[in-house]
């Protein structure tokens, strides 16, 4: 069964000279006509995912990989194409995490929760798993602002992990986290492989994409370049980039 | 997101909010009283002490249309900048933004029955009589929802790309505050001027509800209808340019 599926999908940002956010601007800039460039950060992307599958993105910074993993999770709509996901999400997108940084831990996983779809009752059952994954069990009650960028990392994938949603949508979450939290993501990756969730990921650690993947997408300036067996498409990749 | 989970999203939006709202001061929840009492105090000096304006329950008829006056100007003040201060849950999570905002002027009205609550004590002290007639008041509520919540969907919608509204709009409820019967009663407005006043849906509202809650008497029908009628044309056009506007929010916060 497709869990995701891209039909030619295209997405444009237009992207202003200088950010006209205000009335001035506007009445100026109307005069002149046109002022934004058009970035085209995804060009004609078609790949569909199966139920259970661990599909990777790989290229380099600016690719369009992130652009992809927020299309998927609705965050951007395409310009061009269809989109079609059948099943719950929970993303943990770009590092940065919409926490508010003025409240509580404890607050913030109830909060994150609700965005993706997790009652009080729910999160409580949770918990201390979240808490325990996390390894913040010391900090439940210390401001958000007060942790450490690993540690902000760590409570918000750990949040998107525990929400048993049917895909996980992972961008980046090895580049800070510790060795132990390293150690967890993959045991983590093992077990939802075991209960068929779908997962897809995003890194720029070769090793650890081929390790878990069952199917890699390098993408190279927007469009999708090659899209299969994880050791082929890795191979391509890292010749291309020497 | 089903019903029953955007309600709980609502709420811990909620939550958030007044617990950011208040963190770090001492008195906390007590400023949404004082806030309009200190207003109120003050009005009362000049109009009443200075200006000598000497008309049956003034007091009461100052102190509702500034509670309701508030409600309306920080509801919509709020829920214009939401959308941008919770741009970081934006960026990263998709749920409705429609929660978003509503939420934000949930929070407002919280605080609007807090205040209701006080002008009900006041009430009580003042010994003045109980009457069935006041039940209309939960319909002018209801249209006082309805008209901010249409305002605030406009605002929220046009923010992230324009950020003048937020000057704009400080100037347009400076306006407002004065155009609309807060610090007098509608029945003292020159003939010549009136259909201007009313015009403001908020002026038919405050004008009913004073009758209402004060001089217990039944609606201005005038008004009552004029008021629904601006309220869900506001509401419906606010929500559609909003729902045009939300697919951007992602990329222009």
């Amino acid at each position: 069964m497709e869990i995701i599926s891209f039909q030619n999908i295209s997405k444009r940002f237009k992207l202003p000279h200088e950010k006209k956010n205000t009335l001035k601007e506007y009445l100026f800039f109307a005069a002149k006509g046109k002022s934004y460039e058009e970035l085209w950060a995804l060009r004609q992307i078609d790949f569909s995912v199966k139920k259970g599958e661990f599909i990777s993105f790989i290229g380099s910074n600016g690719s369009g990989k992130s652009t992809l993993l927020k299309l998927i999770s609705k965050v951007y709509l395409p310009t061009a194409g269809k989109i079609r996901v059948n099943g719950t999400i929970a993303p943990f997108l770009e590092l940065g995490v919409g926490f508010q940084y003025d409240l509580s831990v404890k607050d913030n996983i109830y909060l994150y929760g609700a965005t993706f779809g997790l009652s009080r009752d729910k999160i409580n059952v949770i918990f201390d798993a979240i808490v325990d994954f996390a390894r913040l069990g010391r900090y439940i009650d210390q401001k958000v602002k007060n942790l450490s960028t690993g540690m902000e990392v760590r409570l918000a994938f750990s949040i998107a992990a525990h929400a048993d949603a049917d895909i996980l949508l992972v961008d980046e979450v090895l580049a800070v986290g510790d060795q132990i939290f390293q150690q967890k993501c993959f045991d983590l990756f093992a077990r939802f492989k075991k209960e068929g969730k779908t997962i897809v990921f995003v890194s720029h650690d070769l090793g650890i994409v081929e390790k878990f993947s069952d199917k890699v997408g390098w993408i190279n300036n927007g469009c999708l370049e090659v899209l299969g067996q994880p050791e082929k498409v890795i191979r391509t990749y890292a010749n291309q980039k020497i | 997101m089903t019903f029953y989970q955007s309600v709980n999203l609502a709420a811990e939006l909620i939550r958030t909010d007044f617990k950011l709202r208040y963190h770090g001061s001492y008195l906390g929840y007590l400023w949404s009283f004082l806030k309009p009492l200190m207003m109120f105090g003050v009005l009362y000096a000049v109009f009443s002490k200075f200006l000598r304006i000497d008309y049956p329950d003034y007091p009461f008829h100052l102190f509702l249309g500034i509670i309701l006056w508030n409600f309306f100007a920080e509801a919509t003040t709020g829920a214009m900048s939401s959308i941008i201060e919770k741009g970081g849950l934006i960026k990263k999570i998709y749920f409705p933004r429609e929660i978003i905002v509503f939420s934000s002027v949930a929070v407002s009205f919280v605080v609007l029955i807090s205040n209701l609550a006080v002008f009900g004590i006041f009430y009580l002290f003042a010994n003045l009589a109980f009457d069935l007639k006041m039940l209309f008041f939960l319909l002018y509520l209801l249209q006082l929802c309805i008209v901010t919540l249409g305002v605030a969907f406009f605002l929220s919608a046009l923010y992230p790309k324009l950020r003048d509204l937020f000057h704009i709009w400080q100037v347009l409820l400076q306006v407002g505050f004065w155009a609309t019967p807060i610090t007098y009663i509608l029945q003292i407005v020159p003939q010549k001027y009136i259909t201007f006043i009313l015009a403001n849906p908020l002026a038919g509202i405050i004008n009913n509800s004073r009758l209402a809650l004060i001089n217990h008497q039944f609606p201005d029908v005038g008004s009552l209808l004029y008021t629904l009628a601006a309220g869900i044309i506001l509401l419906a056009s606010g929500y559609f340019l909003f729902s045009r506007r939300v697919p951007f929010f992602a990329e222009e916060v």
